[in-house]
């Protein structure tokens, strides 16, 4: 997946690039406009509801005392979260696939939404605060992943064997998962079940102002990192020639999704597909990858989350279901026919 | 022991043809045998202890004791059943790893588990299912299905394209899954009844669960025999087995199918479970060598002998209570897994 398009890249002519670079920032645009619109909607929808862009000025302070407060204090957590946590799985997703040159690549694949699962079901169960499953899930996910690194080194890490051993991990993390989940009694195991899922219900400030800032912060380093993953993605022998050390490099990117995902996933759960998904329809949509499709990689995540959980919310007849069915639900057909649609002349030509 | 993960070459065949294949019966046999005492062991063993004697006895002359009926009504169904369907799970993975020339697949990797667990979570929704035995049809059903889907998305010209096969088969798992949890969540006693099935067990079925599912399980091992051979020569890249003569699309869907119907029994059966039929060929591999026609007869063994391994240990740790066998080969699984994959990959 990631060879043909990145050998088509060199080849490319200036008026390709260009061509390139107008489409991303149209994108972008659009997708910052889809942003706001959910944004506002999400704001002022509810049972109050307020129009969309009182409910903008509500959430920049102005306005209606009454609107302000009902904006700021009950609806934006969720509304922020969903967006922040969408951009960082989502960027998260980009870059493992990219480090780990396989498509499939996800922080599934890294242990790290098991290891937030695990944590999260286990204070679940302990019958501890709900106020403590955030830092716990962000403490699992950070400890699986330190547990992967310590199984998969062997005086050094290769990419194959980091998900390869993340695949062992994951599972046997699931299965941990399950085991709590069959053995509970039927009140804990559903709501195991809903936060394994992944779910944007009563998210306070502290968590988001935490959770948004290491993201953003997280998102931002990815930006600066990108010149080394373009470098990385001309080989070992290629990027130590350029004077890029590519273990070092590597890991701290590694390092960099892992943080992205584990915050993420103490946000919301472990909201599946959107990190797998994402980088797909973002490729697909706007061709290789470059440091203006990350930035597009991010809007699309947080659109696609936030999208999901407004329809979760308002949408759906059904009251309750964990935003991440609904991730799945909408994101699997696009990116099935994208794939479809996409890799028939493309696929061809290159095995000929 | 200096048998490689390369596929076998006609030179050294020939060169060492007698020893290798006496040693690979002997290894075969010895299999067996283990599979035997496991067997034994599994009817012994359990929350309730049966001294071997009497397990003999039970069986020979139908021990009317308590202890008698404990292995004739519950012990021996659940054996031969795990026997069974290990088998069927070392076969199918054996044949999917052939297949797509990848050493992680597995019928998992396919959808099955997770077709089946949705239609499974769904049956028991709508019908107010509470037995195992009633979920067998829309398990095989939901299992087929998915696979039929994940192939479908995979195919182009007439051929499997993998990363489509490993994409698609990934998107399609992402999406039952959370649909899967999506109908447990709206329903409360869906939840409580199928979350055991979900876990995947031997445990609460009779013999007779296997009847339906006899057709499909001999026709798929009788279809996976039938092209181990050529499985070998797929090992080779599809260009050189086409030189070879072999039909490399035909088989390619032959041994779809032998996985579909292989796998999508044993989870009507048992529930979803992984990790046997990702393991049992790497196990057989080391032991007999990459061979096709040695793989499949050693999965045949390796396959019962890690599920009832599996489901003895979960009945002996934490006795008096069970744990469930799908928890098992998943957590017995994952570091096995972990330690081949920090071997294998470089």
């Amino acid at each position: 997946m990631t060879s043909p398009t990145t050998a088509t890249a060199p080849r490319a002519t200036g008026g390709a690039l260009a061509r390139q670079r107008r489409r991303t920032a149209l994108l972008s645009t659009v997708a910052v406009t889809l942003l706001i619109a959910l944004m506002a909607v999400g704001l002022g929808t509810g049972e109050v509801s307020v129009p969309p862009l009182d409910a903008l000025r509500g959430l920049a302070g102005l306005g209606d005392p009454g609107t302000v407060m009902l904006v700021q204090e009950l609806r934006a957590p969720r509304v922020l979260s969903a967006a922040t946590a969408g951009a960082g799985l989502a960027v998260a997703g980009a870059i493992l696939q990219r480090v780990a040159r396989n498509p499939l690549a996800s922080p599934d694949v890294v242990g790290v939404t098991g290891g937030a699962s695990l944590a999260a079901v286990a204070v679940i169960a302990s019958g501890a605060p709900a106020a403590l499953i955030s830092p716990a899930a962000l403490g699992g996910g950070l400890l699986a992943a330190v547990l992967l690194g310590l199984l998969a080194w062997r005086g050094g890490f290769t990419v194959s064997r980091l998900v390869l051993v993340g695949l062992a991990v994951q599972s046997g993390l699931a299965a941990a998962v399950n085991l709590l989940i069959v053995r509970f009694p039927a009140e804990l195991a559903s709501s195991a079940l809903q936060w394994t899922t992944g779910s944007v219900y009563g998210r306070t400030w502290t968590e988001v102002d935490a959770g948004g800032a290491v993201i953003l912060a997280g998102i931002a380093a990815a930006l600066l990192g990108h010149r080394q993953l373009s470098v990385l993605d001309l080989g070992d022998d290629s990027a130590g020639a350029l004077g890029l050390p590519p273990k070092t490099a590597r890991l701290r990117l590694l390092l960099l999704a892992v943080v992205l995902a584990s915050v993420a996933a103490a946000l919301t759960g472990p909201v599946g597909f959107v990190a797998l998904a994402v980088p797909h329809i973002t490729r697909f949509l706007a061709g290789p990858p470059t440091a203006g499709t990350l930035v597009l990689t991010a809007l699309t995540g947080a659109v696609l989350l936030l999208g999901a959980d407004l329809a979760v919310l308002h949408l759906l007849p059904v009251h309750g279901l964990p935003v991440g069915v609904l991730t799945a639900t909408l994101g699997a057909p696009w990116l099935l026919v994208l794939m479809l649609r996409h890799m028939k002349p493309n696929a061809g030509s290159a095995t000929r | 022991m200096n048998v490689t993960d390369a596929p076998p070459d006609r030179a050294s065949r020939s060169a060492a043809g007698r020893p290798a294949t006496t040693r690979r019966t002997l290894l075969l046999v010895g299999g067996a045998a283990l599979l035997v005492a496991c067997a034994a062991l599994s009817l012994a063993a359990g929350s309730r202890s049966v001294p071997l004697a009497t397990v003999w006895h039970a069986l020979t002359d139908g021990d009317q004791s308590r202890d008698g009926l404990v292995v004739t009504g519950l012990r021996v169904p659940r054996t031969v059943i795990g026997v069974v369907i290990g088998a069927a799970l070392g076969v199918a993975g054996a044949v999917a790893q052939g297949v797509t020339r990848n050493p992680l697949a597995s019928p998992a990797t396919l959808g099955i588990n997770h077709g089946a667990g949705f239609a499974v979570v769904v049956a028991s929704y709508a019908l107010h299912l509470t037995h195992p035995a009633q979920y067998l049809p829309f398990a095989f059903a939901g299992a087929a299905l998915a696979t039929l889907a994940v192939l479908a998305l995979a195919r182009r010209a007439g051929d499997l394209d993998p990363v489509r096969l490993a994409l698609g088969g990934t998107v399609l798992d992402a999406v039952l899954i959370s649909w899967t949890s999506a109908v447990m969540l709206t329903s409360h006693r869906t939840l409580d009844e199928a979350r055991f099935w979900l876990a995947g067990s031997l445990a609460g079925r009779q013999t007779g669960i296997l009847l339906p599912v006899a057709v499909p399980l001999a026709v798929g091992l009788l279809l996976a025999l039938a092209i181990a051979p050529a499985l070998n020569a797929l090992a080779l890249g599809d260009e050189t087995a086409q030189a070879l003569g072999v039909p490399v699309a035909r088989i390619r869907a032959a041994g779809g199918v032998a996985v579909i119907l292989l796998a999508a029994s044993s989870v009507a059966v048992a529930g979803p479970l992984s990790f046997v039929g990702l393991a049992a060929p790497h196990l057989v591999r080391k032991a007999v060598g990459a061979d096709h026609r040695w793989l499949l007869p050693g999965c045949l063994v390796a396959g019962p002998l890690l599920l009832l391994t599996a489901d003895i240990l979960g009945r002996v740790v934490l006795r008096p209570v069970e744990l469930e066998v799908g928890i098992v080969t998943a957590l017995l699984g994952a570091p096995m897994l972990a330690f081949l994959a920090r071997k294998v990959a470089r």
